[in-house]
């Protein structure tokens, strides 16, 4: 998640978007209108994102049936029949009228290099995505909760200081680029360090099952996931920090501590609570972002996910395949940004219902 | 028996997932010095059976042989399915596979196929004539079949197989491959219940049957392909007892899975990761003679069948001084060293000299070879001044500026780029190198000026041929032709139909020649190098293997299945020893590592817990 | 770009005065800022290094007809990085390099900037049903995945910088336009925003005299926060193969040393410093942008 933004940005941006249209009513009337207009903005833009999927990928130069048979024996005859088996044949209106019906019906056409249903493709390669985006954000997200709360309770401190330069340090190093270099250290082995690790893939393919296939695929996720950890917990942390210090300027901590309670008690209760607000629905925004964001990894690491899948199907361009994928990105990231919206107001204690 | 891929994971048992985390951490990491790789996963088989790993990156497009047509698919069918014929390890001539002996009629148009007695599929059921018949009719009656080879069933008129041991297939014309149909041939009595060809990709049900050295027994997309020897192959069962084909995306991730044993060979290595390999030990490095030339080709003002010229090609490229004086100001035997470090061989006629009977080069006075000072005189004479800026001005007062088309995805065309516009910059002739994910856009919309090409040659030359004759033109400028570059040259055209109806090998050899000469002095194409096959495998795990040509060739990508097939595992396979080792390392460490976990865990809950509480 | 710049039209001496004490109050509380100024020395020096490769290293540093070294040395006296497979010297290519890499950063964070300024301050301005539209057009680039959407643009067109520039430009703007959007309606609510609209100020007025210059300190922020993301996405997209081949940059140079095979060959010198440079760099610009913003809002809290 290299290319999101900067983490601060995230951070503004969120609080921008986040008060920006919730309802500020008290009543579950208003609640229930707030959803389902966001309902109705997250529909609308799914079908932009349908029809945007397939203009958008019709302007990538390149012929695919020339592409894919580059180098191989064919005449122009076998050349017709690829394009009639692909549909290229049909006039583009006709192209665009076939995928919205399909689409409609949940079929998002057939890959021209694996000539199997795109869904299908897609069904196959994202439980590998969800795994190891899944486990990076959880771990991130708590990593960065964690630390992000120490630093803002001792805000200034050396520990703080140090704490945000190494998380934005790591977040500044390219994500791939690290992923390299755990690569040479970990797993090719360098110097004293033997290779620890598996080179890439998600699993050695030797046939295991049960445990022995878990601890397989753990052992695959390792580098994976240290490498999206590293690089994306500055994110959360910074998010943390400064909604929480934001929180302790409030007055409602002095009150509070007035009443007589302990400082953790006090930050416990009410201040990290508040805080977590904004770092939860950062969570879901990031959520969304992930399967795209995995891209890089995915690359770095053979894994078998949905990232790879995308590359490999623009470079053909395998049509109904990057479609396919495009659809299911932007998908992700309009169904978490619906649910961070849902849930705002209703994680927000100041938003009375 | 495709399945979606299994659900992720549970999560492990806390104790087993510390190990690993423990792993991770590098607290043990000196006692593991000696168990490297995947340890845990093996140690529960004792004699374990020996694994011939191979890394690759290109995806299956399908495992239907009537639509496969990436290399990697067509290697596998080459294991999987027996052709007509086969080519010999040696020299490449066709030699029986499915078929023992071949004859053509004394009117050149029926040929008779024997069809071996010794080949059964891998359900038990005798592999006939009558299944090749099948596949061939097939392929002439359903263009869905025709996908992937129809190119060689195109001149059939008939194929009929009068009994179990006789094919006899009846020509339009002439055809003088007739003994490289590579097409694999399927067993009928599995086929003929496949509805449309066109959907069906074989990747359903396991094993697949066959009746090559192998048999497919599993397939996960861009993860693995499995394959078992086949125990009753009539040239007798290959010695490894599985075969993998395992995916790495990543050129680096499969050398580092080479070097710690992960994988048995790795094809395709860059000159860098070769040189670093040679040194290791356990590894040997194939640098072998390719099948490939590496290419310039200028466009020759693209145009269609129906005569229409199109596409932008810039006009100067159309005069044979220019073409000339751009090739004289190529130092290959520079971009031999520099780009492919050596490994590579200088490029001279269209067919790379590892086929020695089709092999040509230019005679001396011939020869295009490096010298910018004539490329200069060359430019000079033709009328091509440099202007005050030191640039090349055509006829109309425009600067030469070209652009050349480069594969984004291959690091010899921005290699070899970067030299051409500096070595023409000097000639006062400005390059804009343009690469693109996908070439094949401009190409065949003829928007282009120069382009890099190359081809991968088979044992018969006839389609990389052919593809420079004007029959391979588009119809139209609005069609696709098989053209490569829209060459159309009626003296390249009548050798071309000569030698292709010409069944005597030396004189058809002469006819290849004579038609590579020819191309060479249209000046259209510039054979910069033949690029070596770069390869590696490891010696502890391969005690020996076959490459083709034998003396020296390549193993990956061979025209037959020589390379898996002859493959003989080393007495102890370094999986086996590698697991037992790493098992007995477990005894020790694994007790010790729970309990260095468990402190662990217990130290990080208590600072955990102590950071929530107090601070 | 800088929010002093004076506007030709009203530069008077008062609005001179006015700025110039601006300037000075900001460089004042930015002093405070270790890590900031930190970052601000770090650029200084690369730029530096940026502007003066050409007496430095020279332009011949790209030739490879005429590399010094031979392909892939280890580094030495002569190459203090190495050579890459040309013989090229690394050190020099990592000085040249800082030229693209930094030009792209910068034109690319403009861009998005410039657009998300122009969209945020429209939309505020004009409000009702049209700014509706544009929001909406908004949250929808910004549902968009961005990295998936930048390799797209970069594949359609051809390998150049400007593409890149132009990818990432596009790509990235409506976080801006959001916060500037806010920001706008929070000005255009003040009372001296009415009292110029009753003296006859039209919209072009309201928005290039009184809420641009108020808009511009966000502005300054975001843009130095989005140079660090323009080139962390310039790597990313030359890493994937998408960057202009014929220039040297530092996502470049990674992705050479990839073909190269430099990863498994153990040719760690080639990988390492571009990595590590285009680190320094994204650290420095994120760094200075965290410290103006702190300065411009003391109330994010930002670490001293």
């Amino acid at each position: 998640m290299t290319t999101a933004s900067t983490p601060a940005d995230v951070a503004r941006a969120e609080k921008a978007r986040v008060t920006d249209g919730a309802p500020r009513t008290g009543s579950s009337l208003g609640y229930l209108r707030h959803a389902a207009g966001k309902l109705g903005g997250a529909l609308v833009s799914l079908f932009a994102v349908l029809v945007t999927s397939f203009f958008l990928f019709r302007i990538i130069p390149g012929d695919p049936v020339k592409a894919m048979t580059h180098g191989v024996p064919t005449s122009a005859e076998q050349l017709a029949t690829l394009r009639r088996q692909f549909g290229l044949d049909l006039p583009l209106w006709q192209q665009f009228t076939d995928y919205c019906a399909k689409a409609l019906s949940g079929d998002l056409g057939t890959s021209f290099q694996f000539r199997a249903p795109v869904g299908e493709l897609i069904a196959e390669k994202l439980p590998a995505t969800l795994l190891l985006t899944g486990v990076a954000v959880v771990i991130y997200s708590a990593l960065g909760l964690w630390l992000g709360t120490r630093s803002a309770w001792r805000h200034g401190g050396l520990g703080d200081r140090l704490n945000t330069g190494l998380a934005l340090t790591l977040w500044s190093v390219p994500s791939f680029w690290l992923g390299l270099l755990l690569i040479i250290v970990f797993s090719v082995g360098m110097g004293p360090i033997p290779g620890l690790f598996p080179t890439g893939g998600m699993e050695s393919g030797t046939g295991e099952t049960g445990l022995a296939y878990v601890l397989d695929v753990a052992h695959h996720l390792v580098l994976p996931v240290v490498t999206l950890v590293a690089v994306g917990y500055a994110q959360t942390l910074l998010v943390m920090r400064s909604s929480l210090l934001d929180e302790m300027g409030g007055d409602y901590l002095t009150t509070a501590r007035a009443k007589g309670l302990r400082d953790d008690a006090v930050r416990r209760r009410h201040a990290v609570p508040n805080a977590l607000l904004p770092t939860v629905t950062m969570i879901f925004i990031n959520l969304g972002h992930v399967a795209a964001g995995s891209i890089l990894v995915e690359t770095v690491f053979s894994w078998p996910g949905l990232g790879g899948l995308f590359y490999q199907a623009l470079s053909v361009p395998d049509l109904p395949l990057v479609q396919g994928l495009f659809v299911v990105f932007a998908g992700a990231m309009i169904l978490m940004n619906l649910i961070a919206d849902l849930l705002y107001p209703l994680l927000d204690p100041r938003v009375g219902r | 028996m495709v399945m979606v891929t299994k659900a992720p994971p549970r999560p492990a048992p806390a104790a087993h997932r510390a190990l690993r985390l423990l792993l991770a951490s590098g607290v043990t990491a000196v006692s593991l010095v000696a168990a490297p790789g995947t340890a845990a996963a093996e140690d529960d088989k004792s004699a374990a059976p020996k694994t011939l790993t191979v890394a690759v990156s290109q995806s299956i497009d399908s495992l239907s042989p009537f639509l496969a047509q990436k290399l990697t698919s067509t290697s596998i069918h080459r294991l999987a399915y027996e052709y007509l014929t086969n080519y010999d390890a040696k020299d490449a001539r066709p030699i029986p596979g499915l078929a023992t002996a071949w004859t053509p009629s004394p009117d050149k148009l029926t040929w008779t196929y024997t069809i071996r007695e010794d080949s059964t599929w891998s359900d038990g059921k005798q592999a006939t004539a009558e299944d090749a018949a099948w596949t061939f009719n097939k392929m002439m009656t359903d263009p869905n079949a025709a996908t992937a080879n129809g190119s060689f069933t195109a001149n059939f008129a008939k194929v009929t197989a009068p009994d179990p041991r006789t094919l006899v297939i009846q020509l339009k014309k002439p055809q003088a491959t007739m003994a490289a149909l590579d097409v694999p041939i399927v067993p009928k009595h599995v086929w003929e219940k496949v509805g449309d060809f066109s959907k069906f990709n074989n990747d359903k049900q396991f094993p697949i049957v066959g009746n090559g050295p192998f048999v497919i027994t599993d397939y996960k997309v861009d993860q693995y392909i499995k394959l078992k020897p086949n125990k009753t192959f009539w040239r007798g069962a290959p010695k490894f007892d599985e075969l993998v084909f395992k995916y790495y995306k990543d050129g680096d991730a499969a050398v580092a899975a080479l070097q710690k044993g992960e994988v048995s060979f790795v094809p395709n290595l860059t000159p860098a990761q070769a040189d670093a390999l040679k040194t290791q030990k356990n590894i040997k490095v194939n640098d072998a003679p390719g099948r490939r030339f590496y290419a310039l080709a200028t466009n020759p003002g693209a145009k269609a069948q129906d005569g229409k010229t199109f596409g932008n090609g810039h006009k100067a490229l159309l005069d044979p001084a220019v073409r000339k004086a751009l090739f004289l100001a190529v130092d290959r035997t520079a971009l031999v060293d520099k780009v492919f470090q050596g490994h590579a061989v200088e490029g001279e006629g269209y067919i790379p000299p590892r086929f020695g009977s089709y092999f040509w080069k230019p005679a001396d006075g011939q020869k295009r070879a490096y010298d910018p000072a004539a490329a200069e005189k060359v430019l000079d004479a033709a009328g091509y001044r440099k202007n005050a800026e030191g640039k090349r001005v055509g006829k109309d007062g425009k600067p030469l500026d070209f652009r050349i088309l480069c594969h984004a995805t291959d690091p010899n065309d921005k290699a070899v780029g970067k030299y051409l516009t500096e070595w023409w910059g000097k000639l006062g002739i400005g390059l804009k190198v343009e690469c693109l994910d996908s070439v094949s856009d401009p190409w065949v919309k003829g928007d282009y000026d120069l382009a890099f090409d190359g081809w991968s040659v088979n044992p018969d030359p006839d389609y990389v041929l052919s593809i420079h004759t004007c029959g391979t033109l588009p119809a139209t400028p609005k069609d696709t032709g098989a053209t490569d570059n829209f060459i159309c040259d009626k003296e390249f055209d009548g050798l071309y139909a000569r030698q292709a109806v010409e069944y005597d090998a030396a004189k058809r050899a002469d006819l290849v020649k004579r038609m590579q000469s020819r191309l060479y002095d249209t000046g259209y194409m510039n054979i910069m190098a033949y690029p070596n096959a770069l390869e590696a495998y490891r010696t502890d795990q391969i005690a020996s293997i076959t490459t083709m040509p034998e003396a020296a060739g390549n193993l990956w990508g061979q025209d037959g299945y020589w390379s898996w097939w002859s493959a003989v595992p080393t007495a102890s396979a370094a999986g086996e020893k590698e697991s037992s080792s790493s098992a007995g390392l477990w005894l020790v460490v694994g007790p010790a590592a729970i309990v260095l976990l468990g402190v662990g865990l217990w130290a990080a809950r208590r600072r955990r817990s102590t950071a929530d509480d107090r601070e | 770009m800088t929010s002093t710049k004076p506007t030709p039209a009203s530069a008077s001496s008062l609005t001179w005065e006015r700025r110039r004490s601006t300037v000075a109050r900001f460089w004042k509380a930015y002093r405070t800022h270790r890590a900031g100024l930190f970052g601000l020395a770090a650029l200084a020096l690369i730029a530096l290094l940026a502007l003066t490769a050409p007496l430095l290293v020279g332009a011949d540093v790209q030739s490879v007809t005429q590399a010094p070294g031979t392909a892939l040395e280890s580094p030495s006296a002569e190459f203090p990085l190495g050579t890459d497979q040309f013989g090229r010297s690394l050190l020099g290519l990592l000085i040249w390099g800082a030229r693209i890499s930094l030009i792209v950063g910068l034109l690319a964070a403009a861009l998005s900037v410039a657009i998300g300024t122009l969209v945020g301050i429209i939309a505020g301005h004009y409000g009702g049903w049209f700014s509706t539209v544009v929001m909406r057009i908004t949250d929808w680039f910004l549902v968009m995945p961005t990295l998936v959407l930048a390799i797209v643009l970069a594949t359609v067109m051809s390998r150049s910088m400007w593409t890149v520039v132009l990818a990432i430009g596009v790509t990235s703007w409506p976080t801006t336009a959001r916060l500037v959007r806010a920001q706008t309606i929070a000005v255009e609510s003040r009372p001296y925003i009415e009292r110029a609209t009753a003296l006859g100020g039209g919209h072009r007025h309201v928005m290039s005299r009184h809420v641009l210059p108020n808009v511009m300190p966000l502005v300054l922020a975001q843009t130095t926060l989005g140079i660090s993301t323009a080139i962390l996405t310039e790597a990313t997209l030359a890493f994937l193969g998408l960057g202009d081949p014929t220039v040297v940059s530092w996502g470049g140079m990674l992705q050479d040393a990839r073909e190269a095979g430099a990863v498994s060959s153990g040719h760690w010198w080639y990988l390492a410093p571009p990595g590590i440079a285009i680190a320094l760099v994204a650290l420095a610009f994120t760094l200075c942008g965290r410290a103006v913003e702190s300065v411009l809002n003391p109330k994010l809290g930002v670490g001293r």
